[in-house]
């Protein structure tokens, strides 16, 4: 059902959609006659049939310069990653560069520790997920299914926390590690991850858990279940989408921290790839080319990963907003 | 045997960080859980004794690791704590001779690392300049990098950010509500922003507006434009990360608002269009009310986190050229760890705890105006 206007124009004798057809089709010439005119310039032609395809299909030619917009810098890394050395700094727009080669995949691998960047990132992150799912999963189902005093405040605080500015906690942090004498050690990494990750999860996972019948319970309570076997026979499977979205979440977050992850890890040998490509671009170094091909290989899973779940993506996070 | 930095040695050093931490976590949580169970269930025979229960593990997280290190840093505030007295403030790290640690933390600490954030303080005073008037205090490298400035550019960044977040995650949203083809891969596409790590998002844009061979520039010239020297310039570099974060914040408006249209019941539409309501009295009097609890807490976070958003800036410009990026966060991050940090603890915890409190109150009063939060604990 359509919300926006649909376009009727006043009934003048001519057929609108024959109109903007005519239209279209005279944006489109009109372009490739300015390209004529400036030095086969292709940009005019690409312009003209964009403005030609707004006025005969606005929805898709919209939509398809937003995703243009969104891919773009993709596509960019990716090209540039293929790059042979002597054409890093081109400035050309192609996608597939002219002699296209795996050099900077082969150098990333042998002239810096990128592997290492990756183990240590996966250890990280693999272990924050799982923890801050599993911390919020149970916290969250007590807010959901229980009245009980303090429930207001505590929730009320969950979103206080979302407030406080990283350098809030990164500075009482790093002078507490400093303190211990325990920078470069991930494991605190990894707790203080979990902690700033289970807020946000038991907010998301609450708001869907509430959306459940509780009667689903009851009836697996009747049938000789108790609450934390309904809990894990009934809900849990039930909540598949939302628990998948909290693990998406807290695993991209920890997969991509930079700021604390800068000032806790110092030592090269626990850098995660955050670091480890900052550097490769960093005040004193400009490697492209690695850079470029170590991004790629960084950002290609998680984008996978993403894609595949991006029909989770938007029930989990809006199931039981909006009541109709 | 080592391939690319990773060697048997490293992963047996990392696993054996975390499998005994995980090990270690269980037991501690399952053997507190029960034991705690037991304490509320059998001793104090309280109803709740099943939710408190289940939720004492997220509670501990949050006590050793948030409200721990806030505490500390409102300890901290009152402090002298600078790389010099580092070693009076460590149990483990061993004190020079000369060194005087007698006090350690005391109120004209704090009101010298307050005062600080604000105005510039010599001699524990305010200073003034010869016509009496207050001269206020520099936060960063350049002499304009007041408090001021710094909240009224936070105003401006997150304002702009997060209207453009919304008018166009709205439109994206109406028109992918809309019976087209090819629905499915429009959205894969939109998300895309979304799903690429914020590190790679900043420093792959960075290149993007360098000056010769960012694609913005050579776009410009391709079309006869002068090229503009994106990071160099303080207004165009303020523009170029203001962009990039509008870029990274429509695909979340986007999901939100269309999972929302999506759920909302199409007979209303039919009613309103049979009485003959126009499009956009339908927006206005079915589409927004009823994405309501949707838009209220979404718009909340939003302003949340761009408000805090430190890591692209810090990426992207550094706060520079000229400080003329800086938002508070940064601000605060690069008094802390950047380049020409001073190492100052102290006034940074103080000047962390104003930026919470300005934060704190806006939200407190946007969500009281606004009720939207409602949804999330009335039910």
């Amino acid at each position: 059902m359509s919300t926006l206007a649909k376009t009727s124009a006043p009934s003048t004798g001519l057929d609108p959609k024959q109109l903007r057809q005519y239209g279209a089709i005279a944006l489109v010439v009109l372009g490739v006659v300015l390209m004529l005119f400036d030095n086969l310039n292709l940009g005019w032609t690409v312009v003209g049939a964009w403005l030609g395809l707004l006025v005969w299909q606005p929805y898709h030619a919209i939509l398809i310069f937003y995703s243009l917009i969104s891919i773009y810098p993709v596509l960019r890394v990716i090209s540039i990653s293929l790059r042979p050395t002597s054409g890093l700094l081109s400035r050309s727009l192609d996608i597939i560069p002219p002699g296209a080669v795996l050099t900077s995949f082969s150098q990333i691998f042998n002239e810096e520790d990128f592997v290492l960047w990756l183990w240590n990132t996966f250890a990280i992150t693999v272990t924050v997920s799982i923890v801050g799912v599993i911390v919020a999963a149970t916290g969250a189902y007590a807010f959901s299914r229980w009245r009980f005093p303090g429930r207001r405040p505590a929730l009320i605080f969950l979103l206080t926390t979302q407030m406080i500015p990283a350098g809030m906690l990164l500075v009482p942090l790093f002078v507490i590690v400093a303190q211990l004498g325990l920078t470069n050690n991930i494991a605190g990494l990894i707790l203080a991850y979990v902690s700033t990750a289970v807020p946000f999860s038991i907010w998301i996972l609450k708001g869907y858990y509430d959306t459940i019948p509780p009667d689903l319970e009851e009836a697996a309570m009747v049938d000789g279940c108790n609450r934390l076997e309904a809990f894990w026979r009934v809900i849990l499977p039930l909540s598949t989408p939302a628990l998948s979205i909290v693990f998406l979440f807290n695993f991209l977050a920890a997969w991509s921290e930079f700021l604390v992850a800068k000032v806790i890890l110092q030592d090269p040998n626990v850098w995660t790839w955050a670091l480890g490509l900052n550097d490769l671009i960093g005040t004193f170094n400009t490697d492209w080319g690695k850079y470029a091909a170590g991004s790629v290989m960084v950002t290609i899973p998680v984008l996978l990963l993403f894609m595949w779940q991006s029909k989770y993506l938007i029930s989990g996070l809006t199931l039981g907003g909006v009541k109709s | 045997m080592e391939f690319s930095g990773l060697s048997g040695e490293a992963i047996l050093n990392t696993l054996g960080l975390i499998i005994p931490l995980l090990i270690a976590l269980v037991v501690v949580v399952l053997a507190f859980q029960f034991g705690f169970y037991q304490l509320l269930a059998k001793a104090f025979k309280t109803k709740h004794a099943l939710p408190y229960t289940l939720l004492a593990p997220a509670a501990v997280a949050l006590l050793i690791f948030m409200i721990y290190p806030l505490v500390f840093n409102v300890l901290l505030a009152f402090s002298d704590l600078k790389r010099n007295t580092f070693p009076c403030y460590s149990p483990v790290l061993r004190r020079p001779a000369d060194l005087d640690c007698s006090v350690l933390y005391s109120p004209e600490y704090a009101a010298n690392n307050f005062l600080s954030v604000f105005f510039r303080i010599r001699n524990g005073e305010i200073s003034r300049d010869s016509e009496g008037n207050v001269q206020l205090g520099r936060l960063l490298r350049t002499p304009d990098s007041t408090f001021p400035v710094l909240l009224g550019r936070t105003a401006v960044w997150t304002a702009v950010n997060v209207i453009f977040h919304f008018v166009l995650g709205m439109a994206l949203a109406l028109i992918m509500n809309q019976k087209i083809r090819f629905k499915g891969l429009y959205r894969a596409l939109i998300v895309v922003p979304w799903a690429i790590p914020g590190v790679i998002v900043a420093l792959t844009w960075r290149q993007e507006f360098h000056a010769q061979y960012g694609f913005v520039n050579a776009l410009i010239s391709a079309f006869g434009g002068q090229p503009i020297s994106w990071l160099d310039d303080p207004t165009a570099a303020f523009i170029a990360v203001i962009f990039v974060n509008i870029w990274l914040g429509v695909p979340f408006y986007m999901v939100m608002i269309l999972g929302g249209l999506q759920s909302i019941n199409p007979e209303y539409y039919e009613a309103a269009q049979m009485d003959g309501a126009s499009a956009v009295q339908r927006f206005r009097g079915i589409t927004i009310p009823l994405l309501r609890p949707i838009l209220i807490p979404a718009v909340t976070l939003d302003v949340i986190w761009t408000f805090n958003k430190a890591d692209l800036i810090f990426i992207m410009t550094g706060g520079g050229p000229q400080e003329s990026t800086n938002i508070l966060v940064t601000a605060l991050y690069n008094a802390a760890f950047g380049p020409a940090a001073t190492s100052e603890f102290g006034f940074a915890a103080a000047f962390s705890i104003i930026i919470f409190i300005i934060l704190f109150f806006f939200a407190v009063i946007w969500i009281t105006t606004s009720g939207g939060l409602k949804e999330v604990y009335d039910r």
